[in-house]
């Protein structure tokens, strides 16, 4: 067997509302193992799409390409489901080369060997011979050619049959596409029997080292594949309509999204379930300190605002003056224990943190990090969606917790500075009716709403991120929806076991 | 900066973590405050809540911990802990009670009125006497209401001497326990029952005078029930007179000074049925004298004591006797400056008086007291007794104050009888209070108190009230057989 992919009759088409745009229709192509091909193409003519279609980066919560005919990938068929055993074969560069920001180059590197079972130890030589042999401490300090260098020594971390490559040397200077394009023929040839597929616009940087020109003619729709001497004559690069009126209807597309996005919601509660034992441990630890540390002062002066403020005004505007003081304190005592503090401090909580997480996630759904993950063999749920739902289940009542304790605090100091009352007096009436019960519902009403804020979060974040634009409007959408969700769970659970 | 930020989170936590540990700790060491816990079961707990205060005679000695229903169900259970001072008035014959406002109409007056601004409280009263205390955990039934004699304005104890006697009034214009009886707008009683008459013509109160205004109800006294009356007419205006009686109703008495004879025990009186017209005398003449008297006829700086005098005498085949007597004597100044008191023999030496078929009789444990008119109390020795056989002898006094008011010498007279001047015997009653006996020439009645009084003439003391030699029949023992060192100088 000597194909790497076999294309039988291959079409796709993407489908969009009201129509579809057909991008191939009917190829049939044979192409070698072994060999290091350059894909080229008009923007928007598909390349992108074969690539994502052959490295497993379909996008779960949008209609997927439509496919017709046959795809094999070492024998193996992509277009029904995506064989498992091909995830191990595949490696891909993606843009923006996806490198995880909050990790080191070298974490980079290591989390990819690990991932494929591989010594961590490697990482260096990997490097090395990615043109790194000492990377800086963080991914920010990355040039853009050391960028792809560490890109192509993560995803030859796992030895990959196919690696692809879109785009390795955009916004590279003609020499520097020239090493890497020379460090990517290394590569390939290293291993043998790998078959190397590299997307660029840049075809006088692989000059040299290219076996052969896969080409998609946008006006015929079709693949093929040419000597390493080929061109695209001026001609081919003028973008044509394509689209065809015979699609689905607007309906059934918006129908379809829809059913779509209920479904990616219902798959996000279920990993987040399903994940639920922590793998990542150290990002799990690391969130959960983080997640405490970083809200709990503005939690703690929330709190004590809310609990002096409604003990000082609740003494002062006593309309029986001395009167009835016991059982002012007793009831303000109560709700701001059980009710008004957790609340609030779930909504300073969730605005501090939600819009960070969801920001974060976000970014790295739009810088391609998520998918460099799932390229990595790495469930994104492990790595983000995990340590999410953990450090929000324990930081949300330890900040409440904080937020309790501070509005107490603040209590005590009103209640002096408005009435007489003494330490002893207040915490008597204070605490009075509050019980171990209203402690487990406090806690149970942090805990589930953390919980609930965290899955929203990451749904969120991890949802299709076409622009900037869309990273922010998750962040908006997580700050609302973890608010009305904290505002349900707390109006809800309070309703039920007080009333 | 995310090291500054992280630190100071760390820092806001570690805070939170220490003042929740404190607050904990305060909350237990609320629930360790030293006390004796009990459980107190209601009827109904009436609005009580946790928290609320336990009291005892208005004090709050304790509180609610928790209100809860019993076991069964059928009754309200509430928790209380009484602090250490409050616990040791809670005795196994105490009663508790929930204090709540209540409303008995306008007239009848609002008791618990506290409450009506502050919770619920629990009281309990404890009845005079000495029973056990309740230990700690000890289940206690609470009563439905107050009982009387625990009232906020509890009613005073009856006292000997006080007058008890029947009211009868047509109607009870809510009269109650407690309501004030009135005299001259002076309280000089209480009103202890209201009840109706079996018969129902109309109701009978109970009435209290205290003892030192008894001599104010005579057989003419006229009673009536102090209440509102309005009376007015359109142009003149209203008038309202008894305006107190608005809320508290009291029963007011009248009689005209010197009218008719003192009643006893048990009077009965028909009430007025309205305030009587009446002609209120201008205040006597003999009253304003009465704050002027100069001297009196009897010279007040003779110093007279109270003495008791108290000794065991042994019998060998029989129980102890007990001996136990009170007298008087003089106080004065001897030779050498000791304070002492001259009396009778009889009086406070026992072995003088008491005889032993077997000899001597064996005196022990003896105590001499000196009582003074101011209350103070002195212990005193004999030093001298008569050798002749006369009933007299010579206590000194021991611990004297300083300042100690004495019989001036030349009160005292130590010479024989003097003839022909009329004799006036002083003591003191075993109430302290002095009593003048006029001596009847042929014999002296002599009560056993009367010992030791002195025996006055011509504004000069010339002896005591002693016993005759072998004799229980009294006489006049004259100071002239003292020795001349008891004497004073």
């Amino acid at each position: 067997m000597s194909e790497a992919l076999v294309f039988r009759n291959f079409g796709l088409a993407h489908r969009r509302a009201g129509g579809e745009e057909v991008l191939l229709e009917g190829v049939n192509l044979t192409l070698p193992k072994n060999g290091f091909f350059v894909f080229v193409g008009t923007s928007g003519g598909g390349k992108s799409s074969v690539l994502r279609l052959l490295a497993g980066l379909i996008e779960s919560r949008e209609p997927a390409p439509r496919v017709s005919g046959e795809l094999l990938v070492f024998g193996k068929s992509l277009t029904g489901d995506r064989p498992d055993s091909l995830n191990n074969e595949v490696a891909a560069i993606l843009q923006d080369e996806g490198l995880i920001d909050e990790l080191s180059p070298r974490q980079n590197v290591e989390m990819a060997l690990a991932a494929s079972g591989r010594s961590r130890k490697l990482a260096p030589a990997l490097l090395a011979q990615a043109g790194l042999p000492k990377p800086p401490d963080r991914v920010s300090q990355l040039s853009g050619g050391m960028r792809k260098r560490v890109a192509v020594a993560r995803a030859l971390a796992s030895s990959p049959q196919l690696l692809l490559c879109d785009e390795p040397t955009a916004g590279l200077d003609p020499d520097a596409a020239h090493t890497i394009a020379k460090l990517l023929r290394e590569a390939h040839d290293q291993d043998e029997g790998r078959t190397t597929i590299v997307i660029t616009h840049d075809l006088d940087a692989f000059d040299d080292f290219a076996d052969g020109v896969l080409v998609i003619d946008r006006p015929t729709r079709s693949l093929r594949l040419e000597e390493p001497e080929f061109r695209l004559r001026s001609q081919d690069s003028v973008t044509q309509s394509t689209s065809d009126s015979d699609g689905e209807l607007a309906a059934v597309h918006w129908t379809r999204r829809m059913l779509l996005q209920l479904a990616a919601i219902g798959e996000t509660v279920v990993e987040s379930v399903r994940r639920l034992p922590p793998v990542e441990m150290r990002q799990m630890l690391r969130t959960t300190v983080r997640f405490i540390l970083e809200p709990v002062v503005f939690v703690a002066v929330a709190g004590a605002v809310i609990g002096g403020l409604a003990t000082f005004f609740a003494l002062r505007n006593n309309p029986i003056d001395g009167g009835f003081e016991t059982a002012l304190l007793t009831g303000t005592g109560k709700v701001a224990t059980a009710v008004l503090v957790p609340m609030l401090s779930g909504f300073f909580f969730t605005a501090r943190i939600a819009a960070g997480a969801s920001a974060r996630i976000g970014t790295m759904k739009r810088t391609n990090q998520i998918a460099a993950l799932r390229m990595m063999g790495v469930n994104p749920a492990d790595y983000l969606l995990t340590p999410l739902v953990w450090a929000m289940v324990i930081a949300m009542p330890v900040v409440t917790f904080a937020g309790v304790v501070a509005a107490a605090l603040a209590a005590a100091l009103a209640t002096s500075a408005a009435s007489g009352i003494t330490v002893v007096g207040w915490a008597t009436a204070y605490f009075m009716t509050v019980s171990a019960q209203d402690v487990l519902i406090v806690l149970g009403k942090s805990t589930l709403s953390g919980y609930l804020v965290a899955v929203a979060c990451y749904h969120l974040g991890t949802g299709p991120k076409r622009s900037g634009a869309d990273v922010g409007e998750s962040v908006n959408s997580a700050i609302v929806v973890g608010m009305a969700l904290v505002l349900l769970i707390h109006a809800g659970l309070t309703f039920l076991v007080y009333a | 900066m995310h090291r500054l930020r992280y630190f100071i989170g760390l820092l806001t936590l570690i805070g939170a973590i220490i003042a929740a540990v404190w607050i904990v700790r305060l909350l237990r060491s609320l629930d360790e405050r030293p006390g004796v816990s009990l459980s107190v079961e209601f009827q109904n707990a009436r609005g009580l809540r946790a928290g609320t205060d336990v009291r005892y005679r208005g004090v709050t000695v304790g509180t609610v911990r928790s209100v809860v229903i019993s076991g069964d169900g059928d009754k309200a259970v509430a928790q209380i802990l009484l602090e250490p001072g409050g616990a040791t008035h809670a005795r196994v014959n105490s009663s508790f009670w929930v204090v709540t406002p209540r409303f008995n109409g306008l007239a009848g007056g609002v008791t618990g009125l506290d409450t009506l601004v502050r919770d619920s409280y629990i009281a309990f009263y404890t009845p005079p006497g000495s029973e056990s205390q309740l230990s700690p955990g000890s289940l206690v039934a609470g009563r439905e209401s107050p009982p009387l004699n625990a009232d906020p304005e509890a009613l005073d104890d009856i006292e000997h001497g006080d007058l008890l006697m029947s009211l009868l009034v047509p109607e009870n214009y809510e009269l109650q326990p407690g309501s004030s009886v009135i005299f001259r707008g002076v309280q000089t009683g209480d009103v202890r029952s209201v009840s109706l008459a079996p018969s129902g013509t109309h109701v009978v109160v109970q009435l209290r005078i205290h003892r030192e205004y008894r001599q104010t109800v005579t057989d003419k006294t006229k009673f009536w029930v102090g209440r509102p009356s309005v009376s007015g007419a359109l142009l003149s205006g209203f008038t309202v007179t008894d305006l107190n009686a608005l809320l508290t109703p009291y029963i007011s008495y009248y009689g005209a000074p010197g009218e008719g004879v003192l009643v006893q025990d048990g009077h009965r009186a028909a009430a007025e049925l309205a305030r009587p017209e009446l002609e209120i005398s201008s205040v006597p003449e003999e009253a304003v004298a009465q704050g002027n008297i100069g001297k009196r006829a009897v010279p007040d700086d003779v110093v007279l004591v109270r003495i008791t005098y108290a000794a065991v005498e042994r019998d060998t085949f029989s129980a102890d006797d007990q001996i136990l007597r009170h007298g008087s004597g003089v106080l004065f100044l001897d030779r050498s400056g000791r304070s002492v008191v001259v009396s009778a023999r009889s009086l406070v030496d026992a072995s003088f008086t008491e005889e032993d078929a077997w000899g001597d009789p064996e005196i022990a444990d003896e105590i001499t007291k000196v009582y003074r008119a101011d209350g103070t109390v002195m212990r005193a020795h004999r030093v001298w007794t008569d050798p002749a056989g006369q009933d007299l002898a010579v206590l000194v006094l021991e611990d004297v104050p300083p300042n100690l008011q004495t019989t001036p010498s030349d009160r005292l007279l130590f010479q024989g009888p003097v003839d022909g001047v009329p004799l006036q015997i002083r003591a003191v009653g075993p109430d302290g209070a002095e009593l003048s006996i006029q001596p009847m020439a042929s014999d002296l009645v002599l009560s056993e108190s009367n010992l030791g009084g002195c025996v006055v003439a011509d504004g000069k003391v010339i002896g005591v009230l002693g016993r005759k030699v072998g004799d229980v029949s009294s006489t006049i023992v004259l100071l002239e057989h003292l020795p001349v060192d008891l004497r004073p100088q």
